[in-house]
């Protein structure tokens, strides 16, 4: 997986990394901001409240 | 990919003849080991007769007696020797080993006429359907490992940085409303205790709370509502519990990892430390309830210190068995099923008090333990002072440890 989109990266190596920074930072975004979020609530580990009467 | 070269050669398949290949360009690095040797070894051998069987043993052995070679070599050869050997014997020991197993291998290869099947092998060891599978998943794993991480990350860390930015837009927009209505405020001043009118928008902030224990710069504003998004802004108020300074349970939800954690230290809080809630016109400083611990000798006890003044065991001593307040104590861990504890009366199932005997509460509500949501931490205090709020006043409770 990341040999085939080492190799299919454009460029010579140090534009092929700062490609692959670009990549990684996209991703870690995704997560951090869309994935994350939606996948919290469905985890057991942030309930504070009691039911409410 | 540094392989590329032999491809070409085995190019023909099937052509055992071709064996001498490698040689060609194998012998280049035995070839440079190889003269190193003579050269050293006519220096010492032109030496004098005694000592030819040891230096034959040296030359024979030159890898593995190195520390027996140098006497000899000061004992009567020219000096020059005692420099270069120890260079030169290093260096031979290494290009001796390689040139050997390298020899082997072109016999072998040789023998079988197999090289040019067996090269390619070695040069690519490309992508069969297997390779590729092992591969997939051990990237797989490794990429779901770090993502793993990176949720700790940021849920512990990154939910912070969110959470306190909303947590100040919602205390900007608590300051300016209490700006806005500053002017009605102070007519309320006449009449300090009566019903203070407040603003309660779901998700917004009403206001704010201090715990001198956790340091002077703990404070949070109290928004109204305990759904989740109203949490991630700060500790949420329980819809339909009392309102702060009033009679009845003042019930207030709050993260205790990540968002913020307003309630992460919660644990820690010990009887009589002070909670204060301040609102648009009134201070009112709650203290938490014995521990169950303390409730015996409390008067006697923990009871006589400064700050417990107004502080004692909600308890009926004398008849404990039907006091509302029985069950009532500083804190407690309870199933995330027991609404109870935020009831204006916590844990008492009979006919309520009229509103104006009940006593003011304050109930925290946090996760229990840390990391997880399996249990409830509820930590009750009991309302001891209540001060209107003329401009600049703070109270004495805030500079508390």
């Amino acid at each position: 997986m990341y040999g085939w989109i080492w190799r299919h990266l454009p460029g010579p190596v140090p534009l092929r990394l700062c490609q692959a920074l670009l990549l990684v930072a996209g991703v870690v975004a995704l997560l951090m901001f869309v994935v994350f979020p939606w996948a919290e609530p469905k985890l057991p580990f942030n309930n504070v409240t009691t039911p409410t009467q | 990919m540094s392989y590329d070269p032999p491809p070409p050669q085995g190019g023909p398949p099937g052509q055992p003849p071709r064996a001498p290949r490698p040689r060609p360009y194998l012998p280049p690095q035995t070839a440079i080991p190889e003269e190193p040797r003579p050269r050293p070894r006519p220096t010492p051998r032109p030496g004098p007769a005694p000592d030819a069987e040891a230096t034959q043993f040296t030359s024979g052995f030159s890898g593995s007696l190195p520390p027996v070679a140098p006497p000899p070599r000061p004992a009567r050869p020219p000096r020059p020797r005692a420099a270069d050997p120890a260079t030169e014997i290093i260096a031979k020991m290494q290009a001796d080993d390689y040139d050997d197993y390298d020899e082997y291998e072109d016999d072998y290869y040789d023998d079988d006429a197999d090289e040019v099947a067996e090269q390619p092998k070695r040069a690519a060891p490309v992508d069969g359907p297997v390779r590729k599978a092992v591969r997939g998943i051990g990237e797989l794993l490794i990429t779901s490992g770090l993502v793993i991480l990176l949720f700790v990350v940021y849920e512990v860390y990154v939910t912070d940085l969110i959470s306190a930015g909303k947590q100040d837009d919602a205390t900007l927009a608590l300051d300016d409303a209490w700006k806005a209505d500053s002017g009605s405020n102070t007519v309320q001043q006449a009449d300090p205790q009566r019903q203070e009118k407040y603003d309660l928008i779901d998700g917004k902030a009403f206001a704010k709370m201090y715990i001198p224990a956790f340091g002077p710069d703990y404070h949070f504003s109290i928004v109204e509502g305990t759904t989740d998004k109203n949490l991630e802004v700060g500790p949420g108020h329980y819809i339909g519990t009392a309102l702060p300074g009033n009679p009845g349970n003042f019930a207030v939800a709050g993260h205790r990892v990540g968002k913020g954690a307003p309630f992460n230290d919660l644990d820690i809080l010990g009887s009589c430390d002070a909670i204060l809630v301040e609102t648009q016109s009134n201070w009112v400083v709650y203290r938490v309830l014995p521990m169950p611990g303390e409730e015996a000798g409390w008067a006697e006890g923990k009871g006589t210190s400064k700050k417990c003044e107004k502080v004692a065991p909600l308890k009926d001593a004398a008849n404990p068995g039907t006091s509302p307040y029985g069950k009532t104590v500083g804190q407690e861990i309870v199933n995330p099923t027991q609404a109870e504890v935020i009831s204006p009366v916590p844990h008492f199932s009979g006919d309520l008090p009229p509103t104006a005997q009940q006593v003011s509460l304050m109930t925290l509500t946090t996760c229990h333990p840390r990391f997880s949501d399996r249990q409830r931490l509820i930590v009750h205090a009991v309302m001891t002072q209540f001060y209107p709020k003329p401009e600049g006043f703070v109270p004495a409770e805030m500079k508390e440890q």
